[in-house]
Formats: C-alpha cells, structure tokens, sequence
C-alpha cells in the first residue's frame, strides 16, 4: 500500500504546517489550563495531599477542609480502637487575623495546629524534620515563603494572630492556601490562638495512618455510622482532598470558565485546522479525481483524509506535549502552582486530537469536488 | 507490431440512442443527439473534432463517469445504466484506464508510486502490485526514472507515467482525453505510439478524444464530430486494413 497520506504530509509540509500549529497551540493551551487549574485548586488540599495520614474523620457533610467544624474529642479512641489504624492525630484548624509588625493591615490566616513530633502525619510531606522541630518552641509558627510578604515579616519576626503573640521561625515550600493564607503551629499554640469557647474539648479533625493504605476504602466505611461519640464522618485522604478540590473549582465558577475557555480553544482550533485541511484536499483534488476515475473509491479517499487528519493531530500533539513540558518545568521553578495528573492529560490529549478528527469530516466534505467528469474538457 | 490480428476484432464498447444535454437556467443545451456506436478491442480509435462538439461528454458517458439522458452504453458487455455508483466505481477499478490532459499525478510520489496507488486498491499483493508497476513503466519507456518525483520530470514523461498508472491495472478499456494538448510535437508523437502499441500488444479498446490533427495518421479509426453527432467514421492508415470503411450511425 503506497502511503500517500503520510507521503504528501512529509512533502507538502508547509500546505499541513498551519493545521499542526493549531493543534499544537489548543493541545498546549488546554494542558496548561488543566495545569494551572490543578495547581492552584490543589492548593485547596493541600492539607490532605501534604499529608501522609490515609482517614480524615471531620463533621458530616464537610464540603472542604477549610470548612470543618469541631468533633468531639472522643472519636480520636474510635478509631484507635481499629485494629487496621496504626496511628491517630488531631488537626486543629483555626481561622484567625493576623496583624504583622509592617503595615500590612488584617490579613485571614488559616492556623494549622498540628503535631509537631519527627513521626506526625499532618504536613509530612511539606515540612523538614528540623523545621517541623521548631514548632515545639512556644507560640512558634511556621508560613510559606511566598507568603512573606503578604504578611509583612521575615523569619524570626514577631506578629499577632487572634491577640496572641507569635514567632515566625523558619519558611517552607509547598503550603501556599486558597482564599488565605497558611500559619502552621504545634497544636499547643493553635489551642492558644483559638479563641471560640465552644472549641474547648473538641477537634477539628482526627486523622489516621493505616496499616494497609490500600484498605481505606473498608476502613473508612466502617468507622462512619457510629453515633456513640456524636456526629462525626469518616473519609478517605483522596476522596476529602478531591472534594475539597472540587468546592473550590464550583463555588468560584472558576469549573465553568475551564469549560468556557476548553470550548472555545476547541472552536478556534477546528476552524483553522479544518481550513488547512480542506485547502490541502482541494489542492489534489484533480489527483483525488483521477485516482476515482481509476475505480478508487470515494471511501478510500476519504480514508486518505482522515488519515491525514490523524497525523496532523499525532504532530500537534507531540508539539504540544514538548512544549507543555517546558512550560511546566518554568511554571515549577518560579513557584506558579500546576499540577496534572495522567487523566488531565489524556483528556487534554483527547480533545486535541478530537479536534484534528472533527476537522478531517469537515475536510472530506470537499471531496465532493473531485468529481472525475470534470477532469474531461 | 504494424500487423494486425486475422481475425475480426470484437466490439467492446456500445453506444445506443446516446443524448445528453446541458440545462443552463432555462436554456438547455444539447450536447450529444441519439447517438449510436460501436468500438472494437485491440484498435485505437480517434474521436476528433472542434471544441464544444461533445466529444468529451461522450468520452465521460462511454467511461461510465456520466450518466446519459437516454440510450444505453455497454462495456464489455456490462450495461452500465444499471451499475449503481459503487458498482460503478468497482466497474472502472477493474476495467478502465484513463489518461487525462493534465497528468494529475500526486506531487508526493515517484513514479513507481504513481503507478503502484491504484493498484493496491484492487487488492493485488505488494509485490505483485511492485512488479506490475514496474513492468508498466517499462513498457512507456520510464524504466530507469522510475524514482522520480512529477517535479523532477518532464511533460511527455509524466504523461508517460499517467499511461502506465492507467496500463497497469491491465484495463480492457483505456480512456484518453487530449492526451497530447499539454506537449510538444515529439512528446505528443511518443505518447500517441504509446497508445497505439497498448491497444495491439494487450488487445485494450483504447478511445482517444482529441482536437489534435497530428494524431489522426496514427489512429487505427477516426471519428469525426461535431455539433454532438458524428459525421464521419473513417481508417486514416493504409497500414490497418482490417477494419474497413464505415459509414456514420448517428
């Protein structure tokens, strides 16, 4: 079989170049929107995925992290009573005003009042041992070093959270917030800094190591619809971090506009791929024509397009991902929150190469013009 | 290769009551009127005539690529107002040769290429569609340029390819419509001997359509039309006697 799909793309580069362009350019707009709504919405989770505990217990119906109300403390037995649970802590969430020494005015702070020995769960992937150390010094806090400057410090300063006195003792990477901005403490100094009465007792959230991560799911299912400690949920890490993920994305619109922006990027994208293609098709139409003549048919020609349109697509597709590439490796070194995961991507992939296929239908409408009656004159 | 077969050839394509006319708004144009004809296998037979006369309309209709408004054609003994547009299609894959004018050759390919495309939709094997391609750029005389590109060669050699691209599906019927326009006197000589020698040597019913008066002595049969009927049937060349003297049957 004589190739003359891929033939004609290889020597007719420049006629296919604009089609490859195109999808190159909406596959790698579509990967960085994906990316960088990833990232900043990660950043929602970024208590749950910063984390190595496998079970978060918090109030029912808890839509996101920064939302948990208080549980009673008693639920931390439950589940050490677990026989698949090797480790329980409490998180202790705060929202508090901080007021820096520079003039920087109120700025809301979500406190994390977390264990701070070498082996806690909470911030275990986002924190240094030697780091995590500090937080047992009094009224120590730990902020992102992004952060800094929105809260008018600099390590070793001292600032004001709730009218209580605190210390900035080292930075870290990796904690930036949404809609705020994160203060971690010992749980010592979170319970100082929390000042609603109706706390005392209770926790935000118990979280839970296992034995067998994989059995989470199980787990999680028998430890919730247990009343004996009052109201109170159980869920897994993935599941929380995904839910908390997912009411950021909604409750901003910000879920509505990725679509939007998908759309149109998809609608540009076609348009200018279709016209390529359709100019190539009518640029061998007499060659199309001949080729029915002889008894080729109007399938197989099609088939000739179609194929054309796949390796358009396959060629704007790896641009894509070379160029994604780059751009998230730049992204990453100057601190701009991304993230994709293998699904995003091949969503992205898709859509991309969905629009090279949509392209090629349009394209092989104008096979009709190789109708082989007009080649006689 | 100048002697004939004894016997009589066969006829293999038939035109009967042929019409076909074109509606331009509300004039409508007659292009073919009730036309009637017979070709014979293995003879190159000339369509001539003025341009406008209809003999490209009759070309298309004999080939199967038009459909007429009345009269049947029969191909090989297929009557071809009854093929549908896929039986059609599948009809010409495995039975007609067409050149064009234009060589419309791809610009992507070499001339084995060329040759080999159609060949690999009848569902010959590769190598049997290799060797076939070959042997019919041999036969046009392009054995040794066969890795060409069109751009790399000249008028009269495309149109060389164009022929062995038509040849080599070893179609009983092989269509050309001015086939010589595009090229000089010597090119148009060889293209036209080419012709020639595929309808003695392979037996193919070869109808040529052409305004060009230098191919005329080289036709084993001339027809001349005009105004969209055909005015005379005649044998140029003493050399092919067979076919004898015929008068017009439309």
């Amino acid at each position: 079989m004589v190739a003359l799909a891929r033939k004609t793309l290889i020597y007719e580069w420049r006629r296919f170049l604009p089609a490859i362009l195109a999808v190159g350019f909406a596959g790698l707009l579509q990967l960085l929107q994906a990316a960088l709504v990833l990232g900043i919405f990660g950043s929602a989770s970024v208590y749950i995925t910063g984390s190595s505990a496998d079970l978060w217990a918090g109030y029912p119906g808890t839509q996101s992290v920064n939302l948990g109300r208080s549980i009673d403390s008693g639920v931390e037995m439950r589940l050490r009573m677990d026989p698949a649970v090797t480790a329980v802590e409490p998180f202790h969430w705060v929202d508090a005003d901080w007021r820096g020494p520079s003039d920087t005015g109120g700025v809301s702070v979500f406190v994390s009042g977390i264990n701070a020995r070498p082996d806690g769960l909470m911030f275990a992937h986002a924190l240094p041992l030697a780091l995590r150390a500090r937080l047992n010094e009094p009224d120590a806090v730990i902020v992102d070093k992004a952060d800094l400057d929105s809260l008018g410090v600099s390590v070793g300063d001292s600032a004001v959270i709730n009218g209580h006195r605190v210390r900035v003792v080292g930075v870290s990477s990796g904690l930036r917030a949404l809609g705020g901005v994160n203060v971690v403490a010992s749980l010592a100094t979170a319970a100082e800094l929390d000042t609603d009465p109706s706390n005392a007792s209770r926790m935000t959230y118990f979280v839970a190591k296992l034995r067998d991560p994989s059995q989470a799911d199980d787990v999680a299912a028998r430890l919730r619809g247990n009343s004996a400690f009052g109201k109170y949920d159980v869920w897994t890490a993935q599941d929380f971090a995904r839910r908390s993920q997912l009411y950021w994305m909604f409750d901003t619109g910000a879920g509505a506009g990725v679509l939007f922006l998908a759309g149109i990027v998809f609608l540009v994208g076609a348009v200018i791929t279709s016209q390529t293609l359709v100019a190539a098709v009518i640029g061998s139409v007499r060659e199309y024509a001949t080729l029915n003549a002889l008894g080729v048919g109007v399938g197989a020609l099609r088939k000739v397009v179609m194929e054309q349109a796949f390796w358009v697509g396959a060629l704007g597709l790896i641009g894509s991902i070379v160029l994604g590439a780059l751009a998230f490796v730049l992204a990453r070194s100057r601190s701009v929150p991304v993230a994709l995961d293998p699904w995003a991507t091949l969503a992205c992939l898709a859509l991309g190469m969905g629009l090279a296929i949509v392209s090629g239908l349009a394209a092989m409408r104008s096979l009709r013009r190789a109708d082989p009656a007009t080649l006689l004159r | 290769m100048s002697a004939q077969p004894n016997m009589m050839p066969s006829i293999s394509l038939q035109a009967r009551n042929v019409a076909k006319s074109f509606t331009s708004g509300k004039i409508s144009h007659t292009v073919l009127h009730d036309l009637t004809l017979d070709v014979r296998a293995g003879e190159l037979t000339l369509i001539s005539g003025p341009s406008g006369c209809g003999k490209s309309t009759l070309l298309a209709i004999l080939s199967g690529l038009q459909r007429p408004d009345g009269g049947h054609v029969t191909a090989l003994g297929q009557d071809l107002g009854v093929l549908g547009m896929r039986e059609l299609e599948r009809f010409r894959l495995l039975h007609t040769g067409f050149v064009f004018q234009g060589f419309n050759l791809f610009p992507a390919l070499n001339a084995l290429e060329q040759v080999e495309l159609p060949l690999s939709y009848l569902g010959l094997a590769p190598g049997e569609a290799r060797r076939r391609a070959i042997a019919s750029l041999e036969e046009v005389g392009l054995g040794p340029r066969m890795d060409l590109r069109p751009s790399e060669l000249s008028g009269g050699e495309k149109q060389r390819v164009a022929i062995a691209r038509a040849l080599a599906k070893e179609p009983g019927l092989l269509f050309a419509d001015e086939p010589t326009s595009a090229l000089d006197a010597a090119n148009g000589q060889i293209i036209i001997d080419i012709l020639h020698r595929i309808a003695r040597t392979h037996g193919t019913t070869v109808l040529c359509v052409s305004h060009d008066p230098r191919l005329v002595g080289h036709a084993d049969r001339v027809l001349a039309m005009e105004d969209g009927r055909i005015l005379s049937d005649r044998v140029p060349s003493p050399a092919s006697t067979t076919s004898g003297h015929e008068e017009p049957t439309a």
